[in-house]
């Protein structure tokens, strides 16, 4: 969303929220803000509906504060909790049918090429486990298949949260929830594995309790995918509603599972992927 | 009324580690002061940003 597509036009100002005024005058776009920037500008969220402590809803916050274009980014979205949240974001964004999400993107992104080929379009899919993992595996798969220039973030939950917690294929073994009592008979499916064998540039699994680390990841990924291929990350984000913990425990149970070893912070990046962002990084210095 | 985050003026360093722990947006901003400040009204008072705050300078209250 460029500036003048949204700035109000004169003779307006006093009517328009102060929410949307503070958005024009103080808003992100086209600034470079990254992570260590939030707090002393309005960010693109405006008063989500989702639970106190939710690390869904933290694990967005700094994926979109992190984006290096977000005046020229449109976001795709799928059903779930993360689907809450796109109404109240000020970027261009996309809600289809569930499981669909990296298919429209695809779509868009070779529409937006076609349409702008001289002006940078990022093409950025936000979905939860559920619509990444399970229904839309099938979808997200075909698309780093195609080799798509798109970029595909995951908010693991671990469960599909927004309908009352049945067990979803990213659930830990033996994850009892509201919805499935007996307990998951079957371990976590391994996506960044599945990601890298299937031709994704750039891999990264990380979690809101390293937000430099998260912030570096999407850059990385969304720069990447512009130019050499798909790219896919994974957010590890406690849902503190249906594994009834406290929702103060979010970022310690990140920690304390990183301790024990069941979590892990990975990333992947191919020889051509990183001979890209050398590239970059060269004509930054000039 | 309402359970929102508080700060302790007095031990914040600015180190601005509750702002990126925290889920909801333009809760905690940062200061000129070089201090953070807490919109009440937005705080949905989960206390992230009290787990992480290496001084204790952040409480979860009730006005």
């Amino acid at each position: 969303m460029n500036k003048p597509i949204f700035q109000i036009s004169p003779g307006f100002e006093e009517i328009m929220p102060p929410e949307y005024r503070e958005l024009v005058a103080n808003g992100p776009y086209g600034k470079g803000f990254g992570v260590s920037d939030l707090g002393s500008y309005k960010e693109l969220i405006e008063e989500h509906p989702l639970c106190a402590g939710c690390g869904l809803a933290l694990s967005i916050r700094l994926a979109l504060a992190s984006l290096p274009n977000p005046g020229d980014t449109v976001i795709v979205g799928s059903t779930g909790c993360s689907s809450l949240v796109f109404p109240q974001v000020a970027l261009h964004n996309i809600h289809s049918l569930f499981g669909n999400q990296n298919a429209v993107a695809s779509g868009l992104k070779r529409a937006l090429k076609l349409r702008f080929p001289d002006k940078v379009k990022d093409v950025v899919v936000i979905a939860g486990d559920g619509a990444t993992a399970d229904i839309g595996l099938d979808m997200v798969m075909q698309s780093w298949f195609r080799r798509e220039n798109i970029t595909t973030i995951m908010l693991d939950n671990e469960a599909y949260a927004n309908t009352g917690g049945q067990e979803s294929g990213m659930s830990r073994q033996g994850a009892v929830l509201n919805m499935a009592p007996t307990g998951k008979k079957f371990p976590k499916a391994t996506l960044p594995e599945v990601a890298q064998a299937a031709g994704c540039a750039y891999v990264a699994a990380t979690s809101p309790a390293h937000p430099r680390m998260l912030e570096k990841a999407v850059r990385k990924a969304v720069l990447i995918a512009r130019e050499v291929g798909p790219t896919y990350i994974q957010l590890f984000s406690p849902c503190p509603t249906n594994y009834k913990f406290k929702p103060q425990e979010t970022i310690p149970l990140i920690k304390q599972r990183e301790k024990e070893g069941i979590f892990r912070n990975q990333e992947y990046i191919s020889d051509e992927a990183q001979r890209f962002l050398d590239s970059l990084e060269e004509a930054r210095k000039k | 009324m309402y359970y929102a985050a508080r700060v302790a003026e007095e031990k914040c360093t600015g180190c601005k580690i509750c702002i990126i722990s925290c889920p909801d947006s333009n809760v905690i901003a940062y200061c000129e002061t070089k201090k953070v400040k807490i919109d009440a009204g937005r705080c949905k008072g989960c206390g992230l940003c009290v787990s992480v705050c290496p001084k204790d300078a952040l409480t979860v209250s009730q006005d």
